[in-house]
Order: C-alpha cells, then sequence, then structure tokens
C-alpha cells in the first residue's frame, strides 16, 4: 500500500512543481520615445509685490525651447500648489508629467525678491531637489534660467544651457538711411540683449573666449578689419590684430591663450596662430592660390578647421595647428562653410548648400555623415550650445536676418529672440565658470 | 620307520668299512715284508797340502816323517785291520749272497704260498663277508630281537612302575583324602560354627533386616503417603494449571476474535482510508491536471498580456537623451487588481538614476495597466508582479 501511496505522490508533485518552478513575467522594453518629458510647471505663487519677470513662464519656455520638456499647458494644470504640503500627487500622477515644479516669489519692496522652487517626482512622491534664493529685481530672470537649468540638469541628467548667453550682431538702418551697427549679447533664450559694442562701421565675427568673459570680433571701425578683444564686464578692449590687409575670423583657442585668425598681410587669406600674451604669430596655411578662413580649434587645441576655397569651391579642411599639411573634411556638396565643433569634437556644423539654398548641416567626423538640419535658406554662422544639444545660426525671415536655433536632432526649431533688427553672426557662449 | 631304515643302513655301512680296512691292513702287511734295505756308500779321504818355510818345513818335515812314519805305520796297523776287516765283510757278504738266494727262493715259494693264501684268504674273505652278512643279519635280527625285548622289557617295567606308581599314588590320594576328611570334618565343624555364627549373626541380620524392612517400610509408607499428597497436590496443581490454562486458551481466543475484529475493522478503515486517499489523489490528479490546463491557459493569456503591456510602457517611456545602448535598468512591478502601480523597484539599477528613474515613470505613466480579462491571470499578476528591463536599444 505503502508504494502505491508514494507513487500517487511522486505523481502529484510531479504535476505541481512545474507550477511553482514558473517565472515572474518579465517584459523587455527597448527604445522609448524620444518625445519631450511632460513636466508640470506650476506658476509661481506671489507674495507681496508682484515681481518684474514671470519667473516660472521664463522656466517653462527654456525647458520648452531645449526641446526635451513639454511643459503642461496652464489649463491643464490641475491645482496650483506653491508648497510642499499642499500637492496631491496623485492629481500629478494621472497628468503623467515627469516632475512638479511649484515655486514662490515674494517681495516686501518691490527691490528684493525672495525666490524659492521646489520639484517633485510625482510618482515617487519626494522631493528631487529644491532651492531658496534672495535677488534683486534685476537678477530675476537670471535666476529663472538657473532654476531651470537645476531642472533641467535633474531630470535629464545633463546640464541646462539656460543660463548662457548669446552674441551677434545687429544692424539697423537710421532715417537717413545710414546704418548702425551693433554688438550685442543676450541671455540663451534671445531675451535680455544687451549692446556691448555699437559702430556706424560693419562688426563681424564675435567669438567667445572660454571663461566665457570675452569676446573677440572683427570690427571696421578704423576703415580697415581689425580684431578687437573685449572684456564683457568692464567693457575694456583692445585690438589684437591689425596687420596690413584683412584681419578677420578670430578663434579662440581651448585654452584662452591663443586666437586663430585670417590675416592676409602676406598678400593671401591664410590662417595664423596669434599667441595672446607675446603678441607672437605663427602661420599655419601656406596656399596662395586660395582663400582659407573661418578657422575654429577642435576642443583638444591640437588641430584648426578652416574653410577653404583651394579646391575650387569652399570646402572644410583640417590642419594641425602646428601647420602641416591639411586634409579636406567635406565632400559632401559643393559648397560647405563656417564649421562649428560640438564640445565633444565628435559632430561639425556647417553651411552647407543644397541647390544653391543654405542650410545648416552637421557631418559626424568620424563616419563623414552629413545631415541637414534646417530647412530655412539662407542659414549662416552655426554655433554649438556649450552642452551640445543646439545649434545656434543666423536665418533670414523676410528678408531680415533672425536668430533660429536647431537641436543636433534636428527635431527642435525655434525662433529667438525679438529683435526689432537684422540680426547675423551669432556666437553661443560657453558654461559660466 | 624311514629313521630305523637310515639308522640300518648306516649300521651296515660301517661293519662293510670296518672289513674293507682289515683287508687293507692285511695286504699292507705282506708287502712291507717282503722289500730288502739297502746299505749306504763307503766315505772317501781328502788329503790337504800346505806351502811353508824351509826351516819350517824341514822341521815340519821331519814332524811329518815322523808323523808319517806313525800313520804309516797306523796304516800299516788299519790296513790289516781293514784287510781283515774286508775279509769279514767279504765272509759276510757270501753269507748275505746265500741268504738272499735263500731268501729269493723263500720269496717266491712265499709268493706262491701267499697267492694260494691270498685266494683263500679271499673266498675265505668272501666267505667270511657272507658270513658277517649273516652273522649280521643274524645279529640285525637278534638285535631287532633284543631291542623288541628291550622295548618290552622296558614297557613291562614302565608298566610295573606306572603300577607302582600308581599305587603309590592311590596310597598318596587316599592318605591325602584321608587327611583331607580329616580336614574337611574340622572344616565342616568350622563352617558348621561357621554356620551357626552366621545363622546367628543371619538372624541378626533378618533381624535388623526385618527392622530395617520395617523402617523402610515405614518410611516407604510415609513416601508412598509423601506421593500421594505430591500426587494429590500435583493433582490440584494440574487441575488448576488445567483450569488456568483452559482459562488462558479461553481468554486467548476470546482475544484472538476480538484482535481479528479489530484487525478487520482496521483493515476496513484502512481500506476506507485508502479508497479515500486515492480518491484524494485522484481528485488532486484532475486538480492538478486541470491546475496544469489552467496554468498553460494562464500563460498563454499572460504571452498576450505581456504584448499588451510592453507596447504601452514603451509609449510612455521618455528615453533620457544621453541613455546610451548597455545602459540597463531592471523594475520589478507590482500591481493592483484595478492595474494601478503598487509599487517599483529598482532590482537592478544602470548606475545612472536619471535613466533609472525614466524607466520607473514609464511605469507610472503606463499605470493604470490593462488586466488580462482572464482572473486567474489577473491574479497571477497581482500575486506575481511584472519585471521590467529597458534597455535603450
Amino acid at each position: 500500500m505503502a508504494p502505491t501511496v508514494l507513487r500517487y505522490l511522486l505523481l502529484f508533485l510531479a504535476m505541481v512543481l512545474p507550477l511553482q518552478a514558473n517565472a515572474v513575467l518579465k517584459i523587455e522594453i527597448t527604445g522609448g520615445s524620444e518625445a519631450a518629458l511632460p513636466i508640470a510647471i506650476v506658476p509661481f505663487g506671489v507674495e507681496g509685490y508682484a515681481p518684474p519677470e514671470d519667473i516660472s513662464d521664463i522656466i517653462s519656455n527654456d525647458l520648452a525651447s531645449s526641446g526635451r520638456f513639454a511643459p503642461l499647458e496652464k489649463r491643464d494644470l490641475i491645482s496650483q500648489p506653491h508648497q510642499g504640503e499642499q500637492v496631491n500627487f496623485q492629481d500629478w500622477r494621472l497628468l503623467r508629467s515627469e516632475g512638479l515644479l511649484i515655486g514662490k516669489v515674494s517681495s516686501q519692496d518691490g527691490e528684493n525678491y525672495q525666490v524659492q522652487f521646489q520639484l517633485f517626482d510625482v510618482y515617487k512622491a519626494e522631493q528631487l531637489v529644491g532651492k531658496r534664493y534672495n535677488v534683486p529685481a534685476s537678477g530675476l530672470r537670471s535666476l529663472a534660467h538657473q532654476i531651470a537649468d537645476i531642472v533641467y540638469e535633474t531630470l535629464t541628467g545633463e546640464k541646462g544651457v539656460f543660463s548662457t548667453r548669446l552674441a551677434f550682431v545687429t544692424e539697423m538702418k537710421n532715417a537717413d538711411g545710414s546704418k548702425r551697427y551693433a554688438l550685442q549679447v543676450s541671455d540663451a533664450d534671445g531675451g535680455n540683449p544687451r549692446t556691448v559694442l555699437q559702430s556706424t562701421q560693419p562688426i563681424m565675427s564675435p567669438n567667445w573666449a572660454p571663461d566665457g568673459e570675452r569676446l573677440a570680433y572683427v570690427t571696421f571701425e578704423n576703415a580697415k578689419a581689425e580684431v578687437y578683444v573685449q572684456e564683457l564686464s568692464s567693457g575694456r578692449r583692445n585690438s589684437v590684430a591689425s596687420f596690413r590687409g584683412l584681419n578677420s575670423a578670430p578663434a579662440w583657442s581651448p585654452d584662452g591663450k591663443r586666437l586663430a585668425l585670417t590675416l592676409s598681410k602676406n598678400g593671401n587669406p591664410e590662417i595664423y596662430i596669434l599667441e595672446l600674451a607675446s603678441g607672437n604669430l605663427s602661420r599655419v596655411t601656406h596656399n596662395s592660390g586660395a582663400i582659407d578662413t573661418e578657422a575654429v580649434w577642435m576642443p583638444n587645441g591640437r588641430e584648426i578647421l578652416f574653410t577653404s576655397d583651394r579646391g575650387g569651391r569652399p570646402q572644410i579642411y583640417r590642419v594641425d595647428a602646428d601647420g602641416g599639411r591639411a586634409e579636406r573634411v567635406t565632400f559632401e556638396g559643393g559648397y560647405n562653410a563656417s564649421a562649428d565643433i560640438s564640445p565633444d569634437g565628435k559632430t561639425m556644423a556647417m553651411v552647407h548648400a543644397v541647390n544653391g539654398k543654405f542650410h545648416i548641416a552637421i557631418q559626424d567626423l568620424q563616419t563623414g555623415a552629413v545631415q541637414v538640419l534646417t530647412d530655412t535658406t539662407a542659414d549662416e554662422s552655426p554655433s554649438f550650445a556649450p552642452n551640445g544639444r543646439m545649434i545656434l545660426y543666423a536665418t533670414e525671415q523676410k528678408g531680415r536676418g533672425v536668430l533660429a536655433a536647431v537641436s543636433v536632432d534636428g527635431r527642435i526649431k525655434q525662433r529667438l529672440g525679438e529683435s526689432g533688427s537684422a540680426v547675423r553672426e551669432p556666437a553661443w557662449s560657453p558654461f559660466r565658470r | 620307520m624311514k629313521k630305523a631304515f637310515v639308522e640300518n643302513f648306516l649300521a651296515g655301512s660301517y661293519s662293510l668299512l670296518l672289513h674293507l680296512i682289515l683287508v687293507v691292513l692285511l695286504v699292507v702287511g705282506l708287502e712291507s715284508t717282503s722289500t730288502p734295505e739297502l746299505a749306504s756308500n763307503p766315505n772317501v779321504e781328502i788329503v790337504q797340502a800346505t806351502v811353508l818355510d824351509e826351516n819350517l818345513i824341514e822341521q815340519e818335515m821331519a814332524k811329518l816323517e815322523q808323523r808319517e812314519q806313525k800313520e804309516r805305520e797306523a796304516e800299516q796297523e788299519r790296513q790289516q785291520k781293514l784287510e781283515e776287516q774286508l775279509e769279514k765283510t767279504q765272509e759276510e757278504l757270501a753269507r748275505q749272497e746265500r741268504e738272499y738266494l735263500d731268501m729269493q727262493e723263500r720269496a717266491e715259494l712265499d709268493k706262491q704260498q701267499r697267492e694260494k693264501e691270498a685266494q683263500a684268504e679271499q673266498e675265505r674273505i668272501k666267505e667270511l663277508a657272507k658270513q658277517r652278512e649273516q652273522e649280521e643279519q643274524k645279529r640285525l635280527e637278534a638285535e631287532k630281537q633284543r631291542q623288541l625285548e628291550e622295548q618290552r622289557r622296558q614297557e613291562a617295567e614302565a608298566e610295573r612302575k606306572r603300577i607302582e606308581e600308581q599305587k603309590r599314588q592311590a596310597e598318596q590320594e587316599r592318605q591325602r583324602i584321608e587327611q583331607e576328611k580329616q580336614k574337611a570334618e574340622a572344616e565342616r565343624q568350622r563352617i558348621e560354627e561357621e554356620k551357626r555364627k552366621a545363622a546367628a549373626e543371619r538372624q541378626r541380620i533378618e533381624e535388623e533386616k526385618r527392622k530395617a524392612e520395617a523402617e523402610r517400610q515405614r518410611i516407604e509408607e510415609e513416601k508412598r503417603k509423601a506421593e500421594a499428597e505430591r500426587k494429590r497436590l500435583e493433582e490440584e496443581k494440574r487441575k488448576a494449571e488445567e483450569e488456568a490454562k483452559r482459562r488462558a486458551e479461553e481468554e486467548r481466543k476470546r482475544a484472538e476474535a476480538e484482535a481479528k475484529r479489530k484487525a478487520e475493522e482496521e483493515a476496513k478503515r484502512k481500506a476506507a482510508e485508502e479508497a479515500k486517499l486515492r480518491e484524494q489523489l485522484l481528485q488532486d490528479q484532475l486538480a492538478a491536471e486541470a491546475e496544469e490546463m489552467n496554468r498553460k491557459r494562464v500563460a498563454g493569456v499572460l504571452n498576450i498580456y505581456a504584448q499588451q503591456i510592453q507596447s504601452r510602457v514603451k509609449r510612455y517611456w521618455s528615453k533620457p537623451i544621453n541613455a546610451r545602448s548597455g545602459m540597463t535598468v531592471t523594475l520589478e512591478v507590482k500591481l493592483i487588481p484595478g492595474g494601478d502601480v503598487k509599487s517599483v523597484k529598482v532590482i537592478k539599477s544602470s548606475g545612472d538614476p536619471v535613466f533609472d528613474r525614466s524607466a520607473e515613470n514609464a511605469v507610472y505613466k503606463a499605470a493604470p495597466m490593462p488586466m488580462p480579462s482572464d482572473p486567474d491571470a489577473t491574479q497571477k499578476i497581482i500575486s506575481e508582479g511584472i519585471e521590467f528591463e529597458f534597455k535603450p536599444e
């Protein structure tokens, strides 16, 4: 009888065990959406004097401009908490926001403002980051960009560029028909432009020093193209290159000690390197039959990209900063000029002509693959944001130069600034130090 | 008989040999008397010469001459004696010659005589031999006779002696018997005495025996009584034992019957139990089969469900801009029956908090998850949760 029972039991166990050995349901998720992250930005509460700037609005715009975030429409906000204890997370979960930003601005005198914000993970119902500031009214806008950077970095793991600046040249026509040129610096969103230099003569090719405190540019104020370096905080400036002939296209070396320049002091525009401290000049290119210009340093500080028509049409070449033989980099299309290099040195942005239309394109320096990013037709002067995600450039809208930016994947395109003047030759500053 | 013959033959041979020896002796005696003795040869004198000194020689010569003279004289005397002797010898020889002739003559006569005598002697010997044979025969017979007689005599003598001996022995026997008779009488008397004593003794012994017998009988009686008692007791014991045995047997039978009854009951119970168990096992088996079918069904449902969940979560996953290939985060997600997320736990982090969070948020944003229509599948998901693995590509 016992063996019989045993047999039945074994049979029974043999049938039961597979059920127990069954694994948990496993699901693999690959790919995922690259769409913007939904984020709930509740308009900051105001106590006392109303601030001159809408901080939450600035933050929202900043985040939206990055293309990485999709702030919820204000009308969709279920509630408007300003402090952590007022938050009902379930509300925000239903909205499927990746984060919830709330804050408060208060001022007793309309001069000094106290600003605080909190960023929450609504699913875990926990605060991701929160800060409190005291700023003057004039600092509110800048503070808003800083908060946007914090939110951006917290949620994407990458530094935000909202506190960086843009430099560009504006051209305005006076009533008498004469032109007025200005070198301007704005916030990264194109707002808050300040003029750092004004001239009746053209100003060209502003270029940020790596410290973000100085600009090199070309001015014709002395009836010829000269290169100046100007300190933004003090406004002090001095000519660094005023050789015979053309002095143009300055580009700061990554260490900030040298400038690559285009000089025609020997008759033909060539690339030179000027050591700022000593004034020593070294020639990089030797091609008397062509124009070599628009130098840009590779992040490694040893190589220079430049535009040359030595091949008959403008193309981009690469050469050692110490000189030597230049090698051609661009082969796609009949026109490639005005190169800029991404902070990681992998991607080159350039003006790329397709059927006589000038677009911003990027080229992968490893594979050589070219991708046209813009569908505008008179694009010029591409400049990478310091995090490499966006490219600032100038284009024409209704016959007038405007600022625009495009994400490196080409998905985000936006116009920047609301300047009434024509804008040209923008340059994106490095991160603030 | 054979021995007698050998003895007779030997006796015959001896007598014959004796006769032969006697004859030989006679013959030899005759011949030696007829052989003459021979005379020995006469001696010859030898002169010896020696060379000497002249003087000596002369002296010697003189001596010699004297000696020679003496010798010649001795010689002449001796010659004379010799001649006398010769004469005597010749005379002797002649005498001897004559004697010899005589003797020859006589020898011839003797020889003839002796031949005659030898012949006569041989005849005599023959006669003698014959005679001797006869005599021998006679002697043998006489001897035989004598021996027989002697035997008879000896036998008679032996018989006489035997009879005498018998007589003597008889006498001795008689005397011995007489003595024995006396001894026997004495013995008899002694025995009588002893018998008497023995009788007395026997009587005593008898008495004692009797007493002993009485004692024995008494003891026997006692023994018997004891035996009887023992037997009685034994009987009683046996009876008691039998009774006990009987009772025990009864008890055993009763117990056996009881045990049997119990065993039967137990067997019945066990059979019932086994039947019940079998029934249970069969039901379990059926249940397990049903379970297995259900499991398969649930697995099928879950497979479809997993695809739904996958596309839904994927749609809600905002992959971070800096997500790199190779990053992986594994989440353990628990749901509540309505499909809402009860908990999300990072089992294995990618190392990048933003990436991890993006995955977690994707799950939350995908909530409420659709739930399978099958309650078993739902139950399984609720109890076991779902494991998500997020990869950029």
